[in-house]
């Protein structure tokens, strides 16, 4: 009797399994175990991981390591993938001129239009000129409620005003009159007495309507039709707010800068160029027009090009290829693969005065660089020599996951599978006689966190991350909080008055709180949208290429594996899409326990019992 | 008849007036109505709970001297939902203004 064990290196996760072959060549799967990779895939680095994975499993059985007889290891493929966005539009304010928040309360409502008057200033008003008063949070709310209303008595016009502290209601409840109030500008200093100013509030629950409106712009503050042209972005970036200002600064501008993007040359059967401009669509195409690709590159100083050489860089300098290769290697890093996705991100415009963000137009692309051979051999004799234990390279990695899917109850061949990881997703088709086509595509998980990351304008990795793992919920009250699905969950114990009416994440170890105050609904669809974006295309993409003749109808059976084959809404986007073919399609089961996760490790130990048979 | 209003109840005990004033205006600013009581009860943690039991909404704040605490009808005595001793200004504008919140099912402010 003999204990072996199969490990997987993938580019995030390093999974093990045991089994037991009995002396009469049965095998029995003992124990499985996962650990983070340490290192980047295919270095050194990454016998740290494979050690505590395997200590984990065997500990699971009460045993050493050193009980292990031989430990069989992929033949990792040698691809590793990146993601980079590039924006392409960039919204630039020259002068101050506009301020367009949700402070949750406003006062008032609707349009008004007059010259900044700071409130130091308000005893010099002159009378009957229109004015919006701007006052800073050292001035208490009855104090400005007060000298506006004895100015006002003296014939001064105050139209509107501008608050630095959360005190807009305050201030309305002791005025005579009904005036709009915008709160909570943080940049008071920054604006300029004596222009003319245009403010408004929205009546609750809808957004602002002149201000969003160039023609309502112009009509507030009599713009010349030139003058027009150059303020639509401004009101372009105020739609959706509930209250926005708009000042009038000689020279004052904001404009819309299209960035230079460049352009993507595919090298292949055929070489094609394309614009980034064109948008993700186009390139996706031109990509499947240029047939077998030898080289993918960014025209030179161009954000593209820019963003290439980071990539390159990254996965070159940065150590993960460079390390991974021999050092007697001479070769190229080559992009042979990418996917780009169109996004919207928003950025914070230069020159605002209250931290106004723009919806700009981008692209974020997941490129995928291949190496030569990674050094498996290095890690095995590492490996070997660190645990005294016999281990060697075996077999394929997509030959090893299709065998090991193949353990999934319900599945037949020929099939084929979707390994969906971080970096890459890979398909394959194993046909009855063995034989196995593969392909390896960039985009997977990681691009799908990058996306959540950049529409929601998260600074944290982190929890983009966790948005993108685990479903949402909205806590309505310390007893209960509605799911995202609608459904509605009580609690016996009160929910922490610090979750109270925010969005959170279910996660295993409890709610975790999002700091943003977005809409669930809004990261639902964020969430759902970046997934399709990058699995949907992905997978139809790869299974194309490996299927019979081409033709995705020659196909009957497909296997999700992978990490990203158990989050908790892919496998049904990809099952509901595959429906369409006749495919049957879902989440593996490996060996009808593990789920999606370890069909590498087992297709390593299950082709070690084929071997032996020979 | 008593007749009950919708507002949150403010139960105090020889309330410092500063304190009392930015906690009204915290309240005023999110647009919600209060209603204040003088008790004979001193832990500003109980005069919240017991606001809060009375309150139509559910929400009260207990001031007691220059402490201040709000809580929710449900929570345990013991857990308002926040407390604020001898605090200044801004922290008793928004326990007010957290107290109003928390009936309109919005974010606490931190």
């Amino acid at each position: 009797m003999s204990y072996i064990a199969g490990v997987d290196i993938g580019n995030s996760t390093t999974e093990v399994c045991i089994a037991k072959v009995a002396f009469d060549g049965s095998l029995e799967f003992l124990a499985s175990a996962s650990c983070p990779t340490t290192g980047i895939k295919g270095t050194l680095a990454n016998v740290h991981g494979i050690k505590s994975a395997l200590k984990e499993a065997m500990g699971k059985l009460g045993l050493e390591t050193d009980r292990i007889s031989l430990i069989r290891l992929n033949e990792a493929a040698p691809v590793i993938g990146d993601t980079a966005m590039e924006t392409l539009t960039e919204t630039i304010i020259t002068d101050s001129s506009m301020i367009g928040h949700n402070p949750s309360t406003p006062a008032g409502a609707g349009q008004a239009v007059g010259e900044v008057l700071h409130f130091e200033g308000l005893v010099s008003a002159k009378p009957g000129v229109p004015y919006i008063l701007a006052a800073a949070k050292n001035h208490p709310y009855e104090v400005v409620a007060q000298a506006v209303n004895e100015a006002v008595k003296q014939g001064v016009v105050v139209k509107g005003m501008i608050l630095q502290a959360d005190e807009a209601v305050l201030v309305e409840n002791r005025l005579e009159g009904n005036i709009p109030i915008i709160d909570e500008v943080a940049r008071m200093d920054k604006l300029p007495a004596g222009v003319q100013a245009a403010i408004e509030v929205a009546l609750p629950g809808e957004t602002v309507r002149m201000l969003s409106n160039p023609y309502g712009i112009a009509t507030l503050l009599g713009l010349t039709p030139e003058e027009t042209r150059v303020i639509t972005p401004i009101a372009k970036s105020l739609v959706g707010k509930r209250s926005a200002v708009v000042l009038k600064t000689p020279g004052g501008n904001v404009r819309e800068q299209v960035l230079p993007a460049g352009e993507i040359s595919f090298l292949g059967e055929r070489d094609i160029t394309v614009n980034l401009d064109e948008g993700a669509e186009r390139i996706m195409e031109a990509l499947s027009e240029a047939g077998e690709i030898r080289e993918i590159t960014g025209q030179q100083d161009t954000n593209v090009g820019n963003m290439f050489r980071r990539i390159r860089r990254g996965m070159g300098d940065g150590g993960s290829v460079s390390q991974a290769m021999e050092p007697s290697e001479e070769s190229r890093i080559r992009v042979t693969d990418i996917l780009a996705v169109d996004t919207l991100a928003p950025m914070v415009i230069s020159g605002a005065l209250a931290g106004e963000t723009c919806l700009e137009k981008a692209v974020g692309i997941a490129a995928m660089v291949k190496t030569e051979k990674l050094p498996m051999e290095g890690i095995a004799k590492n490996l070997e020599a660190e645990l005294g234990v016999k281990a060697s390279v075996a077999g394929v990695e997509a030959v090893m996951a299709s065998l090991g899917a193949l353990t999934t109850p319900g599945a037949a061949l020929p099939l084929a599978i979707l390994d969906m990881g971080g970096g890459s997703t890979d398909g394959a088709v194993l046909y009855p006689d063995g034989k196995v086509e593969r392909i390896h595509q960039a985009g997977a998980g990681e691009l799908v966190t990058m996306l959540i990351q950049v529409e929601l304008g998260l600074r944290d990795h982190h929890i983009a991350e966790q948005i993108k793992k685990y479903p949402l919920a909205k806590v309505e009250s310390l007893f209960h909080m509605r799911m995202e699905n609608g459904q509605m969950a009580f609690v016996e114990d009160s929910i922490d008055p610090r979750f109270f009416g925010r969005v959170v994440l279910l996660t295993e170890e409890g709610l975790v709180r999002l700091e943003q105050e977005i809409p669930m609904e809004k990261i639902r669809e964020v969430r759902r949208e970046a997934k399709r974006k990058v699995f949907l295309t992905n997978a139809l993409r790869a299974l194309q290429r490996v299927a019979p003749g081409r033709n995705l109808k020659n196909i009957s059976n497909v296997v999700l594996v992978g990490g990203s084959a158990e989050d908790f809404e892919i496998p049904d986007m990809l099952m509901e899409e595959f429906a369409n073919y006749r495919i049957v399609c879902g989440r593996g089961n490996v060996r009808g326990s593990e789920g999606p996760r370890n069909a590498v490790a087992t297709g390593l130990v299950l082709s070690y019992m084929g071997e032996r048979q020979w | 008849m008593v007749i009950k209003k919708p507002t949150i109840f403010i139960y105090t005990c020889q309330p410092d007036r500063a304190v009392l004033k930015e906690v009204c205006a915290g309240m005023e600013e999110e647009g919600v109505f209060f209603e204040i009581f003088e008790q004979k009860e001193t832990e500003p943690a109980q005069l919240a709970w017991q606001a809060a039991q009375d309150s139509m909404l559910g929400s009260g704040v207990g001031i007691s001297g220059m402490d201040a605490a709000c809580s929710m009808r449900g929570l345990p005595k013991k857990r308002c939902v926040q407390v604020c001793r001898n605090g200044n200004r801004e922290q008793c504008r928004s326990l007010g203004a957290n107290s109003a919140r928390a009936i309109k099912r919005q974010p606490l402010k931190v």
